[in-house]
């Protein structure tokens, strides 16, 4: 009887030994390499992962960490000394001046027109009738004729969310006859339809425009949408894409901030369809 | 009258296969439009493969490891908890006791809580209080603590349908009462139990909210359960939101993990119905 109940428990203690100690052995192994840690918006971490990846390639006892959770989680963790760096997709606040911004990229939006369309501008004001559809026709506008077709952009997008904010409409306000997903699709809906309008991450436009792309990015409060005016800080609808630290960064930590920085990621940067900080 | 009568036994024909043909529909709707989006590019190497350039090349190989290894440890954790749980609910304690009232009313409330709920408390519990940090280890701790109410809640359920003869048999063979649990009334219960730890896995492989704070986004080939590993359904909701372009690997990876969901939902059902034949059999003699 005794025997019958010692038994499974015995056998039981055993395993639980046994696997304790494989999980201690698990946690000595994977401790062996140094790790940085990267937390906050969901907007950079893909491009740090990358980043992370080929500056792993040429430190291979070093793993990059890339985790998510949002600009103020960044912020936070910076902070609090959870993540070596922090991701913060916008300027840092004045009660953030404890911690030290590295500017990785700008994601811009421009609003884009079919290059047949004769409207050479559009003012804060039009943008937002046109888009909350109080303007359906070109001709309440000036040149031109027939019905606005307003394109938007998926929920969750960034792009959505920076156009949003910045003209201070809410999201279910949008009238939009279409809604695409990413650049790529908003780009040739546009190029197809000449009464079409939407907007599209900066870097993407540009360079499609470049391209010979049939569509035509609006300059925003007389300032051009090009490149150089992202960089400069000149064009209204930009936000930066930060790294954020507490203390200076040193060691391997500065490496790899200098390297995000830096001419050899600016592919990676283009690829995810934002402006690079160098050349 | 009687063309009346008809008319009217027609509509509820009418109406009573409208149900199932609507949810057919949206089912159809659903798994054509992502197998229509993705299908053209799946292959074995998409499966191997690391992904590049954000997901929106290579493949999903230490992905789908990391998915599985979550899914594992979940299941490690909360199948044993939760028998032990419903057993001691179904067999041990009085069932209108006000303790056993406490804690079925917490598990039903457990049930309901959103998994972003879980999602947090984990990222507090597992991953800051107990240094377990982005892990697939917290991960799967994290998922266990979201599908152990539901899990209970079944097998507590197929244990109280086991007929009363078998324990009184058990007790009249002069069989202890944890020979009687292990030898007769769990393999009775076994194909219910299975239920609930299909149902349990089912949200365990789809979950997101709960593992993006926990098992982390770190698409690497983990070498152990401490390492952060990205779960495939947070993979298909960072490329679908996060990544510009990622639209169509969002897609792709979406039949993976459906064709997963499949195949674990089958081969559940291959074993619960080889299991009620053989409970069956033994249950006549």
């Amino acid at each position: 009887m005794i025997r019958a109940i010692s038994f499974p428990f015995r056998k039981g203690r055993s395993f639980l030994a046994l696997s304790v100690m494989a999980l201690l052995s698990v946690a000595a192994s994977a401790h062996a390499a140094e790790t940085i840690v990267l937390t906050g918006s969901s907007t950079v971490a893909p491009l740090m992962a990358e980043i992370g990846k080929r500056f792993e390639e040429t430190h291979p006892n070093l793993r990059i960490d890339v985790q998510t959770g949002g600009s103020s989680r960044g912020v936070r963790d910076a902070r609090a000394g959870l993540a070596d760096i922090g991701m913060v997709s916008r300027p840092l606040t004045d009660s953030e001046r404890d911690l030290t911004a590295f500017t990785l990229a700008y994601d811009g939006v421009a609003f884009i027109l079919h290059k047949s369309n004769p409207v050479k501008t559009l003012t804060r004001q039009q943008i937002i009738d046109i888009f909350t559809g109080k303007v359906r026709d070109w001709s309440e506008i000036g040149p031109g004729r027939g019905t606005i077709v307003v394109e938007n952009k998926a929920e969750g997008r960034s792009t959505l969310e920076l156009f949003l904010t910045h003209f201070d409409i809410k999201s279910s306000d949008v009238k939009a006859a279409v809604v695409v997903g990413d650049n790529q699709e908003a780009i040739k809906v546009i190029a197809g339809n000449p009464l079409a309008i939407g907007y599209v991450s900066i870097g993407s436009a540009v360079t499609e425009a470049g391209l010979g792309v049939p569509i035509k990015p609006l300059p925003m409060d007389g300032v051009e949408a090009t490149i150089d005016a992202v960089k400069q800080k000149r064009f209204p609808l930009v936000r930066e894409l930060n790294l954020v630290v507490r203390k200076q960064p040193e060691g391997v930590v500065k490496e790899f901030i200098a390297y995000a920085q830096s001419d050899q990621v600016t592919d990676l940067v283009k690829d995810l369809y934002y402006v690079p900080v160098g050349h | 009258m009687i063309e009346r009568s008809r008319f009217r036994f027609d509509g509820h024909l009418l109406l009573v296969w409208a149900a199932p043909l609507t949810i057919t529909a949206i089912f159809v709707w659903i798994v054509g439009g992502v197998l229509l989006h993705g299908l053209d590019q799946l292959s074995w190497s998409y499966l191997v493969e690391a992904p590049r350039r954000a997901g929106r090349q290579g493949g999903i190989g230490p992905i789908l490891v990391s998915t599985l290894l979550i899914v594992s440890v979940c299941l490690a954790v909360a199948i044993p908890l939760a028998l032990g749980a419903a057993l001691l609910l179904a067999e041990f304690v009085p069932r209108r006791s006000t303790g056993a009232r406490i804690v079925r009313l917490s598990l039903d409330v457990l049930a309901g809580v959103p998994s972003i709920v879980f999602g947090l408390f984990g990222s507090a519990f597992f991953c800051s209080l107990l240094g377990l940090r982005f892990s697939i280890l917290s991960g799967g701790l994290t998922l266990a603590c979201m599908i152990l109410p539901v899990l209970i809640r079944t097998i507590e359920q197929s244990l109280r349908g086991v007929p009363n003869a078998y324990r009184m048999g058990a007790a009249a063979l002069g069989l202890t009462r944890t020979r009687a649990i292990v030898t007769v009334l769990l393999p009775v219960a076994a194909p219910g139990v299975l239920v609930g730890v299909l149902l349990g896995v089912g949200r365990a492989v789809a979950e997101t909210a709960a593992l993006i704070f926990t098992s982390g986004y770190v698409d690497r080939m983990p070498s152990s359960v401490l390492d952060s590993g990205r779960a495939l359904s947070v993979h298909i909701f960072d490329l679908s939101l996060n990544v510009p372009g990622g639209d169509a690997a969002a897609y792709r990876a979406s039949i993976v993990l459906l064709l997963l969901l499949m195949l674990i939902n089958g081969g559940m059902l291959c074993i619960h119905s080889l299991l009620k034949r053989v409970m069956g059999i033994s249950a006549q003699i």
